[in-house]
C-alpha cells in the first residue's frame, strides 16, 4: 500500500507515492533521481547518506521517507548556489579533504549543520561533529582543516 | 633537484567539483532502461558438496528474468597463480560467501526473494578454519582436486599449503650459533578488511555479442580479461568502464562479480545491476587482509650487528587463490625488513582454509609482519641494552648495502627518515608514565609494469589525455594534466582526461601496487614528449629555425631569447593531427642472488623501495586497556614527490587506516569460518574524533631506475609501520608486549595485567 506524499528537496516539491518502509535515502535517490547522497552501510554507521531535515542532519538510510512528508530536505546537491560553490565546498577541495569523494556528500551536510550552529568551531568541535561520518581515504586531516578554514573565511 | 613545479603547488583536482556538488556518478548511481536487479544466493555451509540445485521456484516468481548457475556457463576455473575457482560454485562450496547462483529480477525485493527460493541440497564436509592446523596430516582438504588445476610451477600445491617460499642468505644456523644474544618472539595478527566506504556495484549491458560493464573496480583491465576468460569471449568484446570509484584500498582489486553480472544480463536479455550491501561487502569479496602467525629469531652481536634472522610465517589464504598467490613470499621479505642482516633463513607458508579468501589490501602482509618484526627488533634492542632507535641507526640499510637476497641498494633515505621521525616527535622528551613514544621502520617495493598513454591535441589547441590509469581517489590520475601541461608549456586546464575505460586506452595494471604515478605517469610523460617533438618539428619548419632553438611556454612554441618569434600551439594543432603516444621504458627489477630460495613469486628483490619511519606518541589507560594515539610523525622516502597534496593525503589516510589496524580492526571468524562482525557497528573504523595529529616529512632523493622524475610509489607504504610504532609505544608504557593484532582494549588490558600474555 503506497501513500501519496510530498517531499520537498532542495526547495523543490516532488509529489511521490511512498511505500511505508521506503527510506528517505531510497526515495530521494530512486524516486526523485538525486543520487548525490550515498549509501555506505544502510545501518546508521557511516554517514554517507546524511541529509538535512528541517536543518538538522539525519542519516537518511535509517529515516522513513514518509516521516519527511511536508518537511524540508536538503541534500548535497542543494548546497551550492547555482554554479557558485560554498566556502566549505571550496575549502574541502583546497585542503585535500576530498579523495574518492564517497563520504563527501555526508561530510558536507554534517559540516554545514555544524557551521550554522557554531560559526567558529574549535578543532575539537569539528572532530566531534564529524565523528558520525566515516572517511577511509583522507585520515580526516584535510577535512578538519577545510571546515575550520571555511568557518574563518565566512566569519 | 628535479622537482616538477607541481611539487609544492596546491591544485584543485579535476574531478573535485563533481564530487563536492553531488553531481558525480558512482556505479550504484547508474541505471539503464529496462534494467533488472541482481541478487546472489550464497553458500548455506562453509564447506559442503552440492548435491542438487533446483531453481524452479525462483524462476516461477513474478518479475524474475534470469537465474544462472555454473551449469549454464563455460566450465572454466580462474585465479592468479592457481586457477582454483569458478564464477558460481561447482560441486563444492568452500566459504560462507561462495556464490551458488545468481538471479536477476525487475525489483530488488523480487531478486532477493528469488535467491532465497533456490533450493540447494548439500552434503556437509568437515570445516577447516584454523590455517595453522591446516598443515596437520589429518586436516581436511579445502581443495581435494588440486592436480587438475592450472597453476604456476612455483606454487607447491601440497595438502592445504598453496605456496611455500623461503628467503635464504648465507648460513643462518651457523651465524645464530655465534651471536652474542639470541631473541625469539611470536606474534599473531587477525584478519582484517579494506572497507572502502563505497560498497561495490556492477552494471552490465550487452549489445549483440559485446558487453559493456560499469564496475567499481580498481583494476578494469584485470576485470576485462577475467570476464573474457570465464565467459570464453574475446577481450575485444568486453569493455569495462569505471565511473567515479569510491575507494578501494586493494579490496576492489581482481575480478569481482563483473562476469557473474554479465552472465545474468546475457540470460535476462536486459541490463542488470548488482549493488552490494555492507554485509556482502564484508563477506562475499575475495580480498581481505590475511591473518598471519609469525615466529622470529634474531642473533645479534653486542654492538648491535644483526648476524642471523630465522623466521617462520604462516598466512591465511582462505578458500581461493585470487590474485593473492604471492602473499607468502612478500611476507617473507617483510620478515627481513630494511636491515643489514648477515645470514637469513625465512620460510613462509600460505594455507587454504574455509574462510573468506584473502588478497591484496593496501601493502598486503606488510603492516602485520612489520608490526611483529618491529616489536621483535625492540626486544632485541632491549636484550642488547641499546635504545631501539640506536639499534636501527646501526642496522638499517644504506647505499651499497645488501638486501635479504643480496640486492645492492642505490641511494636510499631510510636512515634520514629515522632521524626526521625522531626529531618531529621529539623522541627524547620526558613524558607522563602512562604515555610513551614508539618508533618503527618499514619498506615497500615500487612495481615496475608496462603502461601506455595517448595525448590528442584538438583543433582548437585543447587536449585530451587518454590513459589506462585508474583513479582510486588518491589524485594520482588527477595530477596528470599538470604533468602534461608542464611538458608542453600549456595550462593543465587545457586538458581533459579520458580514463577508466578499457576501450579507450592501453592495458594498465590499475590502481594497485602504488604504481599509477610510477608507471602510468611515465607513459603519460613519454606521450607528452612525443607531442612535444611533433610541435617542435612543425614550429621549426614554420619559423625556419633549428628545433634546439625553440621552447614551449605559455601555449606557444617560440624562439629562445626572442619570444616574439613564435607560433601558437593552437595554430599548429589546427588540423587536429597531433597525436602523441608513449609507454616509456619500464624500470628494471634489481638483480639478487635467489639461488637458495624456493617459491620465487616476484617479490625476491624490491625495485625502487620506499622506506618509512613512523613514530607514535600514545597514552594508555592501564585500567581499561584503551590506547589513545596522540600524534604520529611520518617520514617517508618515496623519492621525489610530484604532487605534494596527493602524497600527504596518502600519508594521513594511511596512518589513520594503520591506527585502525593497530587498535580495533579485526575480522572475527566463528568455528564455522563465518564472520561474526561483518558490519561497521562491530568492525570499527577510526572516526574523526579518534584520528591523531599527523606530521609529515618527505626525504626527497631523486631515485635512479625508478618512476618519472626520480619518484617512487606513495600509496601503500604509509600504512606499513603505523601499527608497529603504536605497539612499541604501548609496550613501553606497559613494560610488556601485546602479541595479538589488533591490540584491542581487552588484549592490552590482559597484557598489562599479565593475563595470558
Ligand atoms: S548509509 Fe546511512 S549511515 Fe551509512
Ligand atoms: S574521500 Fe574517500 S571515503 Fe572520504
Amino acid at each position: 500500500m503506497k501513500t501519496a506524499a510530498t517531499l520537498t528537496v532542495n526547495g523543490a516539491a516532488y509529489p511521490v507515492e511512498l511505500d511505508p518502509h521506503l527510506s528517505l535515502l531510497d526515495a530521494v535517490r530512486d524516486l526523485i533521481g538525486l543520487t548525490g547522497s550515498k549509501e555506505g552501510c544502510d545501518d546508521s554507521e557511516c554517514g554517507a547518506c546524511m541529509m538535512l531535515l528541517d536543518g538538522k542532519p539525519v542519516n537518511s538510510c535509517s529515516y522513513l521517507a514518509l516521516q519527511a512528508d511536508g518537511r524540508d530536505v536538503t541534500t548535497v546537491e542543494g548546497l551550492a548556489e547555482g554554479d557558485e560553490l560554498t566556502p566549505l565546498q571550496r575549502a574541502l577541495l583546497e585542503h585535500g579533504g576530498v579523495q574518492c569523494g564517497f563520504c563527501t556528500p555526508g561530510m558536507l551536510i554534517s559540516a554545514t549543520a555544524l557551521l550554522r550552529e557554531h560559526p567558529d568551531p574549535s578543532e575539537e568541535d569539528v572532530r566531534i561533529a564529524l565523528s558520525g561520518n566515516l572517511c577511509r581515504c583522507t585520515g580526516y586531516d584535510g577535512i578538519v582543516r577545510a571546515v575550520r578554514s571555511a568557518a574563518r573565511s565566512s566569519a | 633537484m628535479a622537482v616538477g613545479t607541481s611539487g609544492g603547488k596546491t591544485f584543485i583536482r579535476p574531478d573535485g567539483r563533481e564530487k563536492v556538488t553531488g553531481a558525480g556518478r558512482y556505479t550504484a548511481d547508474l541505471a539503464s532502461t529496462g534494467m533488472a536487479h541482481a541478487a546472489f544466493r550464497y553458500a548455506d555451509h562453509p564447506h559442503a558438496r552440492i548435491l542438487r540445485i533446483d531453481t524452479t521456484k525462483a524462476r516461477a516468481l513474478p518479475g524474475v528474468v534470469a537465474v544462472v548457475t555454473q551449469g549454464d556457463l563455460p566450465d572454466v576455473r580462474f585465479g592468479g597463480l592457481v586457477q582454483d575457482r569458478t564464477l558460481f560454485a561447482k560441486d563444492v562450496v568452500r566459504f560462507e560467501g561462495e556464490i551458488v547462483a545468481g538471479v536477476a529480477a525487475l525489483t530488488e525485493t523480487a531478486a532477493a526473494e528469488a535467491a532465497r527460493l533456490i533450493e540447494v541440497e548439500y552434503e556437509p564436509l568437515p570445516v577447516l578454519t584454523d590455517f595453522v592446523a591446516a598443515m596437520d596430516a589429518d586436516a581436511p582438504l579445502v581443495h581435494s582436486d588440486w592436480s587438475s588445476y592450472e597453476r604456476d610451477e612455483q606454487m607447491v600445491a601440497d595438502g592445504n599449503t598453496i605456496s611455500y617460499s623461503t628467503i635464504v642468505k648465507g648460513d643462518a644456523n651457523a651465524a645464530m650459533a655465534r651471536a652474542d644474544v639470541v631473541v625469539k618472539s611470536r606474534y599473531e595478527s587477525d584478519a582484517s578488511q579494506g572497507v572502502p566506504i563505497e560498497p561495490r556495484a556492477v552494471l552490465a549491458e550487452w549489445r549483440g555479442d559485446e558487453v559493456t560493464i560499469w564496475s567499481s573496480t580498481q583494476v578494469p583491465y584485470a576485470a576485462r580479461s577475467g570476464v573474457a576468460q570465464t565467459l570464453q569471449i574475446p577481450e575485444a568484446n568486453v569493455r569495462v568502464v569505471v565511473p567515479l570509484l569510491g575507494g578501494g584500498f586493494g579490496a576492489k582489486c581482481d575480478l569481482h562479480f563483473e562476469a557473474q553480472v554479465a552472465a545474468l544480463a546475457r540470460a535476462a536479455r536486459r541490463p542488470v545491476r548488482l549493488v552490494f550491501s555492507r554485509q556482502e561487502e564484508f563477506r562475499a569479496i575475495a580480498q581481505r587482509r590475511e591473518g598471519i602467525v609469525m615466529e622470529f629469531e634474531t642473533g645479534a652481536m653486542r654492538d648491535g650487528r644483526l648476524v642471523a634472522r630465522r623466521a617462520r610465517l604462516v598466512l591465511d589464504k582462505g578458500a581461493y587463490c585470487g590474485e593473492g598467490g604471492f602473499l607468502g613470499q612478500m611476507a617473507a621479505m617483510h620478515a627481513c625488513g630494511p636491515y643489514v642482516i648477515e645470514a637469513i633463513s625465512v620460510e613462509s607458508f600460505l594455507n587454504y582454509s574455509n574462510r573468506q579468501p584473502s588478497g591484496s589490501v593496501r601493502a598486503p602482509t606488510a603492516p602485520q609482519v612489520c608490526w611483529g618484526l618491529e616489536q621483535h627488533m625492540d626486544e632485541v634492542a632491549r636484550e642488547l641494552g641499546l635504545d631501539p632507535v640506536e639499534l636501527r641507526r646501526r642496522t638499517l640499510i644504506e647505499r651499497g648495502a645488501e638486501g635479504p637476497t643480496r640486492q645492492v641498494f642505490d641511494e636510499i633515505g631510510v636512515k634520514q627518515t629515522l632521524e626526521r621521525a625522531v626529531e618531529m616527535i621529539r623522541y627524547d622528551r620526558d613524558l607522563p608514565e602512562d604515555e610513551a613514544i614508539g618508533v618503527a621502520v618499514g619498506w615497500w617495493p615500487s612495481g615496475p609494469a608496462p603502461s601506455g598513454a595517448y595525448i590528442h591535441l584538438n583543433g582548437d589547441g585543447s587536449g585530451t589525455i587518454v590513459t589506462g590509469a585508474q583513479e582510486n581517489g588518491s589524485g594520482a590520475v588527477m595530477a596528470m594534466p599538470t604533468f602534461v601541461g608542464e611538458e608542453l608549456g600549456m595550462e593543465p586546464e587545457s586538458f581533459t582526461l579520458l580514463y577508466q575505460d578499457t576501450a579507450a586506452a592501453n592495458w594498465d595494471m590499475g590502481s594497485c601496487g602504488s604504481q599509477t604515478t610510477f608507471n602510468s605517469g611515465r607513459a603519460i610523460l613519454a606521450a607528452a614528449a612525443d607531442v612535444r617533438g611533433q610541435l617542435l618539428d612543425a614550429a621549426a619548419a614554420e619559423l625556419e629555425v633549428d628545433r634546439e632553438d625553440l621552447e614551449l611556454a605559455e601555449g606557444q612554441v617560440r624562439v629562445k631569447g626572442s619570444p616574439d618569434r613564435s607560433v601558437s600551439i593552437a595554430d599548429i594543432a589546427g588540423a587536429g593531427t597531433i597525436h602523441g603516444k608513449g609507454s616509456g621504458d619500464v624500470p628494471e627489477v634489481p638483480a639478487g642472488d635467489t639461488g637458495g630460495c624456493v617459491g620465487r613469486l616476484g617479490s625476491e628483490t624490491f625495485a625502487a623501495p620506499q622506506l618509512i619511519t613512523q613514530a607514535a606518541h600514545v597514552k594508555v589507560d592501564r585500567e581499561t586497556g584503551v590506547v589513545r594515539v596522540l600524534k604520529v610523525a611520518a617520514a617517508h622516502d618515496s623519492g621525489v614527490i610530484l604532487n605534494r597534496m596527493g602524497a600527504d593525503g596518502q600519508v594521513t589516510g594511511g596512518v589513520v587506516m594503520g591506527l585502525g589496524l593497530a587498535l580495533s580492526e579485526g575480522t572475527v571468524f566463528d568455528d564455522d569460518g563465518r564472520q561474526r562482525n561483518p558490519h561497521l557497528l562491530d568492525y570499527k573504523l577510526v572516526t574523526c574524533s579518534d584520528a591523531p595529529e599527523i606530521e609529515i616529512d618527505w626525504v626527497q632523493i631523486p631515485t635512479e631506475n625508478a618512476g618519472p622524475r626520480g619518484s617512487k610509489g606513495v600509496g601503500e607504504p604509509p600504512q606499513v609501520p603505523t601499527a608497529a610504532a603504536i605497539a612499541n609505544a604501548v609496550a613501553k608504557v606497559l613494560g610488556r608486549r601485546v602479541r595479538q593484532l589488533p591490540m584491542t582494549p581487552e588484549r592490552v588490558w590482559a597484557a598489562s595485567a599479565e593475563v595470558g600474555s
